[in-house]
């Protein structure tokens, strides 16, 4: 019987709670399929019935297990992969970010020209009836107007209320604007083409001026703009942008989103100017990696052999020893930027030296190796030491019976061991310090770099800290080559660690 | 007495001299920390005085909301931690007691995912979160709930992962032991750790995470704001310090079984 109500109970509270996140999930599908962003819509309306079909019915108990995180993998994870892919294809950059239909719009909006006298009025955004509407005030003349796309009523200068400088800010027929619809206005009536005489109409620059101008750029129904001042005709040139057909240069801002299917992967190979600085940075990157594998490494064993017996204080020592790995290593990396810094630096009032430590590319390198090694060494200390106990005594007890010296033990005995014992581990770091972003961006910001030639690539930046700069670096930001490349990157860092994990043999137990 | 000395010289000089790099950074934030000029520059190696003013700083300068950021980051990294955990233990349970169709795809899937360094797809969470902005304005690009979302997809696939390790070794009666504690605080300290998703998420400075905060408060100005950086990052190091080191049995432990279980 108790158990029959917390049954019941259980099912009511079950109900409840996917019913509540059904709710919200079917009101987010709702605002994402008003806002055009089908794709979303899509994805939330799966969930919503996911989640039903999961919870409601009886057709699978592991489902009700892993649903909730195989859904969050698919939207944070899987969902920005496939999105990376789609970008990859896309002409996606700065002046080519919106879609089509969206630049359309704004070429219309700004392939306008002001009238040769330049003629600029006062105005009042408001409405008349439900139509946009705006209350113009020629000040020079005394002359008041409300114009609305197809009309242009004039009013008497004795039936306008005017404020201190003469503006008219009432009129019959017109209800002005309050301060709240006034800040989100901006966009709808930037784009209306207030009535003003034959081809010119009033355009809105601001919110309190609008200055007589005419459409020259056309949009007709062969997909194409026309300029009406010289008859030129601007086409789709399938990369997204509307060009001359002459003049390919010659095109029209802004651009859109368009399929380029390889172009991005092409132009890693063929384009100088990409494939340059992405050589070298590179290489910079995989001697990096190297390097701090073999620094860390190195300096860890040397510990763990040095501590490698019960000797005085070893205690104290390892719990020193873990301090640097044990801090947030954000903290750690930007502490160890004020020490490096020029002027004040603590390791040039140490050394007594006045290296600029971020300004040469090759100081920079080694303080860059040198903080990696600070913040590293640890974790080879940690598990090289694990690993030395794991190796049985009698291995070495038996060689130096045979006369081996400790030297010999080491080189031909331990080592080769603790690098079979460690290399998964060893090719893992590497991997991860192929990517290690914080440390480039927080330390050196992936300079230095020559300002001069506009390169955006610095001495100390890694394929990581490159691809984030070309994504949203402050000159022109190419989402869709840097999604080619962090794909790339993708292969190249899922190749060492399937690699890696062949090797430790995971994959025989599912293979 | 002599003895263990000369036979032990070398392993104390090399202890010794690693000690010492170990501790220089950390020995010279503290000096930092408690001096007045709150310059970069030292004085002297060894400190003259002990003085709070930047840890004064720190709480009552209002341009300087520390304390928000740091209960921001408790906030954020604590929710990850235990939500990646309850979730990521369910579904590592199913992945690894039950039978079903497409288990050994849906492993192998997993294993791939995990494989994808997070970073690689920033600029697609990136322009996927400012298209939900537009129709849901409190879990997109620049809120806390939308970078906490993120940060469970994200920490799923290797939660997942390591929590099926876990479940596969252990006895089922054991699964509230507590080990799922050491995943939740490991996911807890990866998250206060994390920096580039929640600089590129958290642009108002009341809600940015502590690491955030403190990056920008130096932003390369380092001879500026040095003294309270240091103060703030002192103080928001210790916690974390402190679970680690009571957590390093544990770790140290899944470290080495990494090597031989991967």
């Amino acid at each position: 019987m108790n158990y029959l109500i917390r049954g019941k109970v259980a099912l009511f509270l079950k109900v409840i709670v996917v019913s509540l996140v059904s709710a919200v999930l079917l009101m987010l599908t709702q605002s994402a399929f008003a806002q055009r962003e089908y794709v979303i819509a899509g994805f939330l309306a799966l969930t919503v019935l996911a989640l039903a079909l999961t919870y409601l019915t009886k057709i699978s108990i592991p489902l009700k297990f892993f649903i909730p995180g195989i859904l969050l993998l698919a939207a944070f994870v899987i969902g920005p992969i496939l999105y990376t892919v789609t970008m990859s294809g896309f002409n996606y950059k700065t002046g080519n970010i919106i879609s089509k239909e969206e630049a359309i719009v704004q070429i219309k909006v700004r392939g306008i020209e002001a009238s040769p006298e330049g003629v600029a009025f006062d105005i009042k955004l408001g409405k008349s009836g439900a139509e946009p509407a705006i209350l113009v005030s020629d000040i020079t003349n005394l002359k008041y107007f409300v114009s609305t796309a197809s009309t242009r009523t004039e009013v008497n200068a004795g039936d306008v209320t005017l404020n201190e400088i003469g503006v008219a800010v009432q009129a019959p027929n017109f209800a002005a604007l309050s301060d709240s619809e006034l800040s989100g206005a901006d966009k709808s009536y930037s784009i209306v083409k207030f009535k003003y005489d034959g081809d010119y109409f009033i355009a809105l620059e601001g919110l309190e001026t609008g200055v007589v101008s005419r459409q020259i750029l056309e949009f007709d129904a062969t997909d194409s703009f026309i300029n009406l001042v010289d008859g030129s005709k601007y086409q789709d040139n399938g990369r997204g942008n509307y060009a001359l057909a002459n003049d390919k240069a010659a095109i029209l801002e802004p651009g859109w989103r368009a399929p380029i299917w390889f172009e991005n992967y092409s132009k890693i190979v063929t384009d100088p100017r990409v494939r340059e600085p992405l050589v070298r940075v590179f290489i910079w990157t995989v001697v990096f990696a190297l390097l701090t594998v073999l620094t860390t490494f190195a300096l860890g064993l040397l510990l763990a052999l040095a501590l490698n017996k019960p000797i005085r204080g070893r205690r104290i020592y390892r719990s020193i020893l873990v301090l640097p790995y044990a801090m947030p290593s954000v903290m750690s990396i930007l502490i160890w930027g004020g020490m490096f810094n020029t002027e004040f630096g603590a390791i040039n009032t140490l050394f007594g030296s006045d290296i600029a430590w971020f300004s040469d590319p090759n100081f920079a390198r080694v303080a860059v190796i040198l903080v990696n090694l600070w913040l590293g060494f640890p974790y080879f200390y940690l598990i090289s030491s694990g690993s030395l106990q794991a190796i049985p005594s009698e291995l070495q007890e038996a060689a130096a019976i045979d006369g081996a010296n400790p030297r010999q033990i080491f080189r031909k005995i331990t080592l080769p061991l603790l690098l079979q014992i460690l290399s998964p581990l060893l090719i893992a770091s590497f991997a991860f310090n192929f990517n290690n972003f914080n440390l480039i961006y927080l330390l050196t910001g992936g300079g230095p770099r020559s300002e001069l030639d506009g390169e955006i690539a610095g001495a100390t930046d890694i394929l990581i800290s490159y691809t984030y700069k070309i994504a949203f670096g402050t000159g022109t930001q190419d989402l869709g080559l840097a999604s080619a490349i962090s794909l790339i990157i993708f292969m190249l860092v899922a190749s060492i660690s399937l690699y890696s994990l062949r090797k430790s043999k995971v994959l025989e137990t599912f293979a | 007495m002599k003895n263990w000395l000369r036979q032990d010289l070398w392993r104390h000089v090399i202890g010794i001299a690693i000690c010492l790099f170990s501790l220089f950074p950390l020995y010279l934030v503290v000096i930092s920390s408690f001096s007045s000029t709150g310059s970069l520059q030292l004085s002297s190696f060894i400190p003259t005085e002990i003085s709070f003013k930047n840890y004064n700083v720190l709480f009552n300068d209002p341009t300087i909301p520390y304390l928000r950021w740091v209960k921001n980051s408790l906030i954020i990294a604590g929710s990850v931690a235990v939500l990646s955990v309850m979730i990521g233990t369910a579904s590592a349970f199913a992945f690894s007691r039950l039978k079903f169709k497409g288990r050994k795809t849906g492993i192998q899937v997993l294993l791939l995912v995990q494989m994808f360094p997070a970073i690689l797809a920033i600029s697609a969470v990136y322009v996927i979160m400012e298209r939900v902005y537009k129709f849901a304005p409190a879990i997109g690009l620049g809120t806390q709930p939308g970078l906490l979302l993120v940060y469970l997809g994200g920490a799923m696939g290797v939660n997942i992962w390591l929590l099926k390790g876990f479940v596969d070794s252990i006895p089922a009666e054991l699964l509230a032991s507590p080990v799922l504690a050491v995943v939740a605080l490991l996911s807890f300290i990866g998250t206060f750790n994390e920096f580039i998703l929640a600089r590129l998420f958290l642009v108002d400075m009341e809600n940015r995470t502590v690491a955030v905060g403190l990056q920008q408060f130096i932003g390369g100005q380092y001879s500026q704001n040095w003294g309270p950086f240091a103060a703030g990052s002192i103080l928001a190091s210790i916690p974390i310090v402190i679970i680690f080191l009571s957590l390093q049995k544990y770790i140290v432990s899944g470290l080495t079984a990494g090597s031989v279980k991967g």
